[in-house]
């Protein structure tokens, strides 16, 4: 068996605890599932992976509309309809032909591949547990049937999966079981000038230290919505623009990391976290 | 670590890991503990760093376990008792590790023996935390063995049969080093509520809906899409709008001990308004008898029989310590703050009423569930436990209390 080892790449900061988990995912051909705070780098991970191994990536979307058929394949009754009526002319699909018909969904190309694919479902929580327990058999057998004429599409390469979910607790526990769970913290202050330093390399160090210290000071004083990396890197991109070194007291653009008008103000009012209930 | 025989001995030394881990509340099966052994024998693990994290992986689903994996694992492997609480949180003092360290320092005459009342509590906290970092520094080293060192319950024979010898790091932070960072404590469902960890309540929270069979014809649909399907019929149901829940959140804003969570539980509440179909807030102090208040300053009455007459399945969350003095809640004209004379019934009849009346009731206390039986006050507590399902502010007592509100 061929083995994968994933190290990351120059727009990815790889944490080398979560660099073992890939890895250990990926030799044990375990769904990963990864959790944690929005832009913790969840999504961009799987992008990653499929990058530095040169795999294909396919990407389920989850909506709360999805049933997980549509996540393998559809068939496009309608035009089968209209080719049934009016005759399929010069596009070579046959009427008689079901396949011709089918249209694969993420899950049915990564699982029809002939090679190794990395399959992303992205916000996996935003489906309707039925689905959740759905999808599960399929991404455990790494099989669907297709019900119109009941034949079983079976990946030849179990497929490289990754999840990803916004909730911690939404998902069923029989669904996790069934994977790897990782919830990615929130990076520390060392980790985040690593990150930094590979989005904004020729950026004069002061200006991204002290925007760094600025942002965990901020983070730590407990907002609704606490201003998170990607917020912090639009700041950095802000400040260089404006050309300025924020100031503790007083930081400019505070509009880019906060979002919240009541943080906004609980902000200029400087009493963010220090209030005493009541 | 490697193929064959070693993963074997291995594996005999992790089932007493597993009981472990599920002593402390992680939910780890045999199924785990077989995938840890196909890991094993791959080679996926080299050293004890991989282990911490293959481990965990195989073991723990949830970020509210990770925080007890870590402390099961620190106690393990590395005979370090982690106490359940994050650094500079004064619950340490409630908890075993803090006694037990107490006892050593004293007999080693480190402390004196009447530490507690002549030392400073920050102090004892941080000579206490001083203590647990000595002991992760001592531990890290290239090699070591596993379950024979330290004091760790699990290895003190010396037993080299039973220990494991794993070699070199891994390139990244040690295990010890990652574990002692407590990443996790704040989703670890024995931490009490903060605005820290107020996402994680809220996250449970969500699930606080009741849903009912979709069993209502919506009549309009269903003529619309028989209509459009050529006559034949087609019957669209929905789920009953009733099946909204309406909550009424009932608050003792008097009591001292209330005040750091009163905030926090409105919070918590108004936050997801939306999700219920109303959500209304009385306050009460101490007990409740024939009124409650609409406004925070107690001075807009509300009576108790209009609260009576509200739908069967409102959910009451009834947020107090519950503490007080036995007359208050069992004689009839006990409390103290009230004027409504000899005449007026005890609480317990108000609290007997509420509890009739709405099977979803749930007390929610901000004492700590250890200590129900011994904080003062304990009497009328459990008095009142025997009325309402009760739940304390930790993660797990939220979630608990969700679980409660949200039977069907």
């Amino acid at each position: 068996m061929k083995t994968y080892a994933f190290e990351g790449t120059d727009k990815y900061y790889l944490d080398p605890e979560l660099r073992a988990i890939v890895n250990m995912a990926l030799a044990m051909e375990k769904p990963l599932i990864l959790t944690g705070e929005a832009g913790t780098g969840k999504t961009q991970l799987a992008f990653e992976v499929a990058r530095a191994l040169g795999m294909r990536l396919e990407v389920l979307r989850c909506k709360s509309t999805i049933k997980g058929e549509e996540a393998c394949y559809t068939q496009d009754t309608v035009l089968r309809l209209n080719d049934a009526r009016f005759g399929s002319g010069k596009t070579g699909r046959n009427v008689e032909n079901f396949y011709d018909y089918v249209i694969w969904g993420p899950i049915g190309r990564a699982f029809r591949a002939d090679e190794k694919v990395v399959l992303l479902l992205d916000e996996i929580d935003k489906t309707e547990s039925d689905v959740q327990d759905n999808l599960l058999d399929i991404l455990d057998e790494c099989q669907f049937t297709i019900r119109e004429v009941n034949e079983t599409i079976k990946a030849a390469i179990r497929p490289a999966i990754f999840i990803t979910s916004n909730a911690k607790r939404e998902l069923s526990d029989p669904f996790l079981r069934r994977c790897y769970c990782h919830h990615i913290a929130f990076p520390s202050p060392d980790d985040m000038r690593r990150i930094v330093n590979l989005h904004y390399p020729d950026t004069n160090p002061k200006l991204l230290k002290a925007a760094t210290d600025i942002f965990y000071e901020l983070r730590g004083r407990g907002f609704e919505k606490p201003p998170a990396t990607s917020e912090l890197l639009n700041w950095i991109g802000a400040l260089e623009i404006a050309d300025r070194i924020p100031e503790p007291e007083d930081p400019p653009l505070i509009g880019v990391l906060l979002k919240r008008a009541g943080d906004i103000q609980r902000f200029r009012k400087g009493d963010a976290g220090r209030r005493p209930y009541y | 670590m490697g193929k064959g025989e070693d993963a074997r001995t291995a594996s005999a030394l992790f089932v007493d890991f597993v009981a472990l881990l599920r002593e402390y509340g992680v939910p780890a099966s045999v199924k785990d503990l077989l995938e840890l052994n196909q890991g094993l024998e791959k080679g996926l693990v080299e050293s004890l760093d991989d282990l911490y994290v293959f481990a965990r992986l195989c073991f723990v689903r949830r970020a509210e376990h990770m925080d007890a994996y870590e402390r099961a694992f620190a106690l393990y492997f590395f005979g370090i008792d982690l106490p359940p609480v994050a650094e500079g949180d004064p619950e340490l003092f409630q908890t075993k590790q803090f006694r037990e360290w107490l006892e050593q320092q004293v007999r080693a005459g480190k402390l004196p023996p009447r530490a507690v009342w002549e030392l400073d509590p920050e102090e004892l906290m941080r000579r206490f935390w001083d203590t647990v970092r000595e002991q992760m520094e001592g531990h890290h080293g290239g090699s070591r063995w596993i379950g024979t060192g330290g004091n760790s319950p699990f290895g003190h024979s010396g037993n080299a049969a039973r220990g494991v010898r794993v070699y070199g790091e891994s390139g990244g932070r040690s295990a010890l080093k990652v574990i002692g960072d407590r990443r996790y404590i704040q989703y670890s469902d024995a931490v009490t509520l903060r605005e820290e960890n107020l996402r994680q309540a809220l996250e449970t929270m969500k699930h606080m809906k009741a849903e009912g069979p979709r069993d209502r014809l919506n009549l309009d649909e269903t003529i619309r899409r028989t209509a459009r399907n050529g006559g034949e019929i087609d019957l669209v149901f929905e789920r009953d709008l009733r099946d909204k829940i309406s909550v009424v959140l009932l608050i003792d804003n008097g009591g001292y001990s209330m005040r750091p969570f009163i905030r926090l539980t409105q919070m918590l509440f108004t936050k997801l308004h939306e999700r219920f179909e109303d959500l209304t807030t009385y306050y009460f102090h101490n007990t409740i008898y024939e009124k409650v208040w609409v406004d925070f300053r107690r001075v807009r009455a509300f009576p108790i029989e209009t609260l009576l007459t509200r739908r069967q399945d409102t959910r009451i969350v009834i947020f107090g310590d519950a503490t007080m003095a036995p007359e208050e809640l069992e004689l009839p004209g006990g409390a103290l703050a009230y004027w409504g004379g000899a005449a007026q019934l005890p609480s317990t009849y108000w609290l007997n009423r509420l509890a009739e009346r709405f099977r979803h009731a749930c007390w929610l206390n901000p004492i700590p569930k250890d200590q129900w039986d011994s904080t003062y006050g304990a009497y009328t507590l459990n008095r009142i436990r025997r009325l309402f399902h009760m739940e304390d502010m930790t993660l797990g007592g939220i979630k608990g209390m969700v679980e409660f509100l949200s039977e069907k």
